[in-house]
C-alpha cells in the first residue's frame, strides 16, 4: 500500500496510540503503523499501569472505558534469600477508594483498546506492517517503507514509537548507535492459571482489590528483582536482570526464574498455578543519561524509544510517561502542521512540553538512580542483613539477648562492612 | 518451567525467511557469548565440537536481548520479523 498522511505515528503502543489519538483529534490524517497483526501482540510489562492525566483529560470516564483488571490495594517488599524472607506490605485505605491509584492489566487488551481509541477518532490504523526504512526527500524524513504488508506512507513528520530499540531514532541518528548493557534490563515473566477466588484467599483481597509485590534478593546475586501482580484469575510472576550483570553470572533468566518459583515461600504463593504464557521484553533502565535526542528534521521520539521509564527501585513507570510523552507529541504536531515548518528547530516545542511535564521532572530529579542500582550489594548481602537480623531479634532460646545496636553492627560489618554501609546510605539518600 | 517447551505456552507465527541471521566468523572469535545464557528463549547454542553457533529463530520472543549483549555486532542482519509474523501474545 501507498498512501500520503499528515503524520505517520510509528508503533500502536501507549506512546504510539496515545500520540496519534491526540493528532487525530486535532483534525490530522494520521496513520498509526504496527507490527503485529493487532496493537499490544507483541507488547508486554510486568502489571501495573498507574493514573494517566492526560488520557483521563481525554476521557473523563477513561477507567471505565479502558479494560482493566483488578486495581492495586496493596503493595509489598520482600527481601528472600534461599531459605527465607522479610515482607513488608502497605495498605492504605485510600488505595480501596476511586480514583484508583493503579490496576493490573493485559496488554494484548489494552493496547488494542487504546489504539482502537485513536481510530475512532479518525486515525488509520495499519496492522501487520513492520516499518523498515526512513524515506528521504530533500535530505528529510519523508515517510517509512513496510514490510509484512508492503509499501511506502508518506509524511512530513513521523513520530518514533517503536520501541525500546527504536531503530528509527538509530536510522535518524538521534540514539547512541551502540547500547550499553549496563543501561538495559530484561524482564521474563510467567502467567499462571489461577481460580479468582484462591488468589482472593491466599493474598487476602475482596471484590476486585489486586496486590502488587517486589522482591529482592531472588537473582542469585545478578542485579535486579522479582515481581507479581493479581490479575483477576492469573498471576503475573517474573525477574528483570540488568544485561550487564546477566552476562557476566553465565545465568539463565528462566533457570533463575524457576529457582525463584521454586523458593520455598514464593512456591506457597505459586502453588497450583499452570503456566499460560511466557515472555520476555528490555527495559531501558538507564533513566534520564540515557534518552536519545528527542527532536530531528521530521521526527520526534517518544515512550520507550526515548528511554522514558522511571525505574528507582520503588517504582516502576513506563507506560504513564509513554502515555503523556505520547499525547504531547501529538499536541506538538498538531501545532506545526499549522505552521507548516516540519524542521527539527520548530518541533522542539515538543521537547519545551517534555520539560514542563512531570516526565522530564520526575527523570531529572531521580536521574542518579541507575547508578545506585549498580550495586551488587543490594542483590543479595542486603536482604540476608535484613533476614537475619529479624531471624535474631524473633528467635528466643533461654540465652541471654545481645542489645539491638550491637546485633545490628556485628550483622552489618559481616555481611556489608561498615563503610560500605555508610557509602551506600550516602548514595541512597543522594538519589532517592 | 521447561524452556525446550515454549511452544506449548506461547504462540509464534513463524516465517520462512530469519530475521536474525549472523555471521559466523564474528560469533567463532567471541569468547564472551552473552547471547547463549542471556536470550530468555534459549535461542543460540554454541557448538564445541564444530565450533559453531546455533540460532533458532522460531521460538524468538523479540525482546532485543541479543542485540543488546552482543558486544560484537555479530549480525549480519538483525531486525523485527515482518508484520504479521512472530511471536504473538493472548494475555500477559
Amino acid at each position: 500500500m501507498n498512501r500520503n498522511f499528515q503524520a505517520i505515528v510509528v508503533g500502536a503502543g501507549p506512546a504510539g496510540s496515545a500520540s496519534a489519538l491526540s493528532m487525530a483529534r486535532a483534525g490530522l490524517d494520521v496513520a498509526l503503523v504496527e507490527r503485529g497483526t493487532f496493537p499490544g501482540e507483541k507488547n508486554m510489562f510486568g502489571g501495573m499501569l498507574h493514573r494517566l492525566p492526560g488520557l483521563e483529560e481525554i476521557f473523563p470516564d477513561f477507567w471505565d472505558r479502558a479494560p482493566l483488571e483488578r486495581h492495586i490495594v496493596k503493595k509489598g517488599v520482600s527481601f528472600l534469600t534461599g531459605d527465607s524472607s522479610f515482607n513488608t506490605v502497605i495498605e492504605p485505605g485510600s488505595f480501596d477508594r476511586t480514583p484508583y491509584n493503579g490496576y493490573t492489566i493485559f496488554r494484548p487488551r489494552f493496547d488494542n483498546w487504546l489504539a482502537q481509541e485513536a481510530v475512532n477518532a479518525g486515525a488509520t490504523l495499519i496492522t501487520s506492517a513492520t516499518v523498515d526504512e526512513l524515506v528521504y526527500k530533500s535530505g528529510r524524513p519523508d515517510g517509512v517503507t513496510i514490510v509484512g504488508r508492503q509499501g511506502e506512507l508518506h509524511a512530513p513528520v513521523i513520530v518514533a514509537a517503536d520501541g525500546v530499540l527504536s531503530f528509527l531514532a538509530k536510522k535518524a541518528g538521534l540514539r547512541q548507535p551502540v547500547f550499553d548493557p549496563g543501561q538495559i534490563a530484561v524482564g521474563v515473566k510467567a502467567l499462571l492459571d489461577m481460580p479468582r477466588e484462591l488468589i482472593d484467599e491466599r493474598f487476602g483481597l475482596a471484590r476486585d482489590q489486586g496486590f502488587a509485590n517486589e522482591f529482592v534478593g531472588c537473582t542469585e546475586g545478578v542485579r535486579g528483582g522479582g515481581f507479581l501482580y493479581t490479575n483477576y484469575d492469573s498471576l503475573s510472576i517474573g525477574l528483570v536482570f540488568h544485561l550487564g550483570s546477566l552476562r557476566t553470572s553465565g545465568k539463565t533468566p528462566y533457570d533463575l526464574l524457576n529457582e525463584f518459583l521454586k523458593q520455598p515461600q514464593v512456591a506457597k504463593l505459586v502453588r497450583g498455578g499452570r503456566i499460560l504464557e511466557y515472555s520476555a521484553h528490555l527495559i531501558p533502565e538507564g533513566g534520564y543519561d540515557m534518552m536519545p535526542e528527542l527532536t530531528g528534521d521530521g521526527i520526534l521520539v517518544t515512550g520507550d524509544a526515548a528511554a522514558l521509564c522511571n525505574a528507582t527501585g520503588l517504582n516502576l513507570e513506563g507506560i504513564n510517561l509513554a502515555v503523556e510523552s505520547g499525547l504531547l507529541a501529538g499536541k506538538a504536531v498538531a501545532e506545526v502542521c499549522r505552521k507548516g515548518d516540519f524542521s527539527k528547530r520548530s518541533l522542539e516545542v515538543y521537547k519545551e512540553l517534555m520539560n514542563e511535564s512531570h516526565v522530564m521532572k520526575d527523570l531529572k530529579q531521580y536521574r542518579k538512580a541507575p547508578h545506585m542500582l549498580h550495586n551488587d550489594r543490594i542483590y543479595s548481602a542486603y536482604p540476608e542483613l535484613v533476614c537475619q537480623i529479624m531471624e535474631q531479634i524473633y528467635r528466643i532460646e533461654g540465652t541471654s539477648k545481645k542489645n539491638l545496636t550491637k546485633l545490628f553492627i556485628q550483622s552489618a560489618k559481616e555481611k556489608i562492612g561498615l563503610g560500605n554501609l555508610a557509602a551506600d546510605a550516602f548514595s541512597a539518600w543522594r538519589s532517592l | 518451567m521447561n524452556i525446550v517447551e515454549i511452544f506449548d505456552f506461547t504462540s509464534f507465527n513463524i516465517d520462512r525467511e530469519p530475521h536474525i541471521i549472523l555471521n559466523q566468523d564474528i560469533c567463532k572469535g567471541c569468547d564472551v557469548r552473552g547471547c547463549t545464557n542471556c536470550c530468555p528463549a534459549n535461542c543460540y547454542s554454541w557448538s564445541e565440537a564444530e565450533q559453531k553457533m546455533t540460532f533458532v529463530y522460531d521460538g524468538c520472543l523479540e525482546c532485543g536481548t541479543c542485540y543488546v549483549v552482543c558486544q560484537r555486532n555479530a549480525f549480519t542482519r538483525w531486525r523485527y520479523p515482518r508484520g504479521g509474523f512472530g511471536v504473538a501474545y493472548r494475555m500477559t
